[in-house]
């Protein structure tokens, strides 16, 4: 089939698309250094700036929060898909839907729904909840719930693909062991399912620090984040170089985020496995 | 148990009705016939539709965006294809490191890979261009579509393909006879996945979009800034049906549990 020393043919497209992300990268940093304040004048005037160290909190912020919430949704999501027996099909295409509906079509409806005259305040303002609408827009209320509607199913799936290989049994006999429901979950499905947790928090933790049109489109001008700040500086202020640098810190924050993440679930799977093994 | 289990089926019911409220509330306020994003509609009306069908503005983008997605779709699963092949029957250096870079996108934040080929882009002047746009379309897709690739892969037995060559099968009968029928659940869920990407995408695309190319989405976005018009309640919901559609075409060809799949390789 495929002969001897003919593997690098195949592997030529693929290696020459991903060259363009390389080169991508090698310009980054290369803009990066280009300014008029010295080699590294991009980095130390964004690190000069006080409006720039909120920026870099408020993203820590919102992206934290936003994976928070995900756990929230997508645990208990994924526990009842994973336990359901007959509505599997139909919970998963509840949960799959709106995941693969454009983020910009969703924003959107958030857009209709949390505006000041939209369906959430008309709703509240008509039942006599609110004399005046609730400011929901524009802040980051609004970002962070566009972005966990965003996001949370990415924290579902990776939860539930650790559900379904844990099986039931585990449960029945720790409760039959005399193990309460709190002190099952306590000790055993959330130990067993956590890399899959933490892998989901990692996802969602990458992908809602990056989004851009989420966050532009809900958080206004003045909630902005880093993403939504590199988008202004390539197209409002033109300033390549200075979004270069930006970017860079972006994948800064992020790495310190995911290194941590990525450790702490190779060491719980590889836990696991030998856990697995012993038996 | 019993107490407990209801109150995590009332959160979680709660938590489906948060997913789809946006989704539902596009679509039936896109048929309200005030210019007001209202929502519940107050009078019916399909004008929106009619602008959407009718005006030039918007059907340039949704063929772009289908074009686009089927050219991303089939070359990025041909060419991840190829290079899956090569990796799961080759021993060679820097294997390991290939299977990497291809799955590298994964690991970067978007507005970083938008920056990143805005800078490759520019170099040929490729910025604002259709062949710009498809080429990042490609890079973001190829994870999605070498993991099923490869995961069927390393599960396919070898010995199959040997058998109808010893049987006397030449290699390109053994190729369609054999190979491709034992890959096509893989093949048909990387088709699926890398168009609905492609299609979706907006994140890195609203940093290469120019005057004379753009997509659907990205299209959506611009409007969405300049002016809250309902017409883009009707572009969403048409989306949003032919979404729809697809899940459907997904769960009759390949089946749902492969979401849970192509996540467990990550």
């Amino acid at each position: 089939m495929l002969k001897p020393r003919r593997h690098w043919l195949y592997l030529a497209p693929a290696a020459l698309i991903m060259a363009v992300f390389g080169v991508g990268l090698v310009q980054v940093v290369l803009y990066s250094f280009r300014s008029d304040g010295g080699l590294f004048g991009n980095f130390a005037d964004i690190l000069a700036r006080p409006d720039y160290v909120d920026l870099f909190v408020r993203t820590i912020r919102i992206a934290a929060l936003t994976t928070g919430f995900c756990i929230l949704i997508g645990y208990p999501v994924a526990y009842v898909i994973a336990r359901a027996q007959r509505a599997r099909n139909l919970l998963l295409i509840l949960v799959m839907l709106p995941w693969m509906v454009s983020i910009v079509v969703r924003t959107y409806g958030w857009i209709v729904i949390l505006g000041n005259r939209g369906t959430l305040n008309t709703l509240l303002m008509s039942t006599g909840l609110t004399s005046s609408p609730i400011r929901m827009l524009f802040n980051e209320i609004g970002v962070v719930i566009g972005l966990v509607h965003v996001f949370s199913p990415f924290m579902v799936i990776s939860i539930l693909s650790t559900f379904l290989m844990v099986d039931e049994v585990f449960e029945e006999a720790s409760m039959s062991l005399g193990a309460g429901p709190l002190e099952t979950f306590w000790r055993v499905i959330l130990p067993l399912t956590a890399p899959g947790l933490i892998a989901g928090c990692a996802i969602v933790f990458l992908l809602s620090s990056g989004a851009v049109v989420t966050p532009h489109l809900l958080g206004g001008p003045r909630t902005t984040m880093v993403a939504t700040q590199i988008y202004q500086d390539v197209f409002q202020s033109f300033n390549f170089p200075k979004a270069s640098a930006m970017a860079l810190f972006l994948l800064l924050l992020v790495m310190v985020v995911l290194w941590p993440l990525g450790r702490l679930e190779r060491h719980l799977g590889r836990h696991l496995r030998q856990a697995d093994a012993q038996q | 148990m019993k107490m407990g289990g209801l109150l995590i089926r009332v959160w979680v019911a709660a938590c489906l009705i948060f997913l789809a409220a946006p989704i539902v509330v596009v679509i039936f306020s896109s048929f309200s016939a005030s210019g007001y994003l209202r929502f519940p509609p107050q009078e019916l009306s399909l004008r929106w539709y009619a602008e959407f069908l009718s005006s030039e503005a918007w059907l340039k983008p949704l063929a772009v965006s289908f074009v686009l997605a089927l050219c991303v779709a089939v070359i990025t699963t041909a060419v991840s294809g190829l290079a899956a092949v090569a990796i799961s029957r080759r021993r060679f250096l820097g294997r390991g490191a290939f299977g990497f870079v291809v799955m590298a996108p994964l690991l970067f934040p978007h507005a970083a890979i938008g920056v990143a080929l805005l800078g490759a882009l520019a170099i040929p002047g490729w910025v604002g261009t259709l062949q710009g746009i498809f080429l990042a379309h490609a890079i973001l897709c190829l994870p999605f579509a070498y993991r099923p690739l490869i995961n069927a892969l390393r599960g396919f037995d070898p010995s199959m393909e040997e058998a109808a060559m010893s049987l006397g099968a030449s290699p390109s009968f053994v190729v369609r006879h054999v190979t491709l029928p034992i890959l096509k659940p893989a093949i048909v869920t990387s088709l699926i996945f890398t168009f609905i990407i492609s299609f979706d995408e907006v994140t890195v695309t609203v940093f290469l979009i120019g005057p004379k190319a753009g997509t659907l989405p990205t299209q959506i976005f611009t409007t969405i800034q300049e002016s809250a018009s309902p017409v883009i309640a009707a572009v969403s919901s048409f989306l949003v049906m032919l979404t729809v559609g697809v899940v459907f075409l997904l769960d009759r060809l390949v089946g749902l549990q492969f979401f849970s799949e192509l996540e467990r390789s990550r």
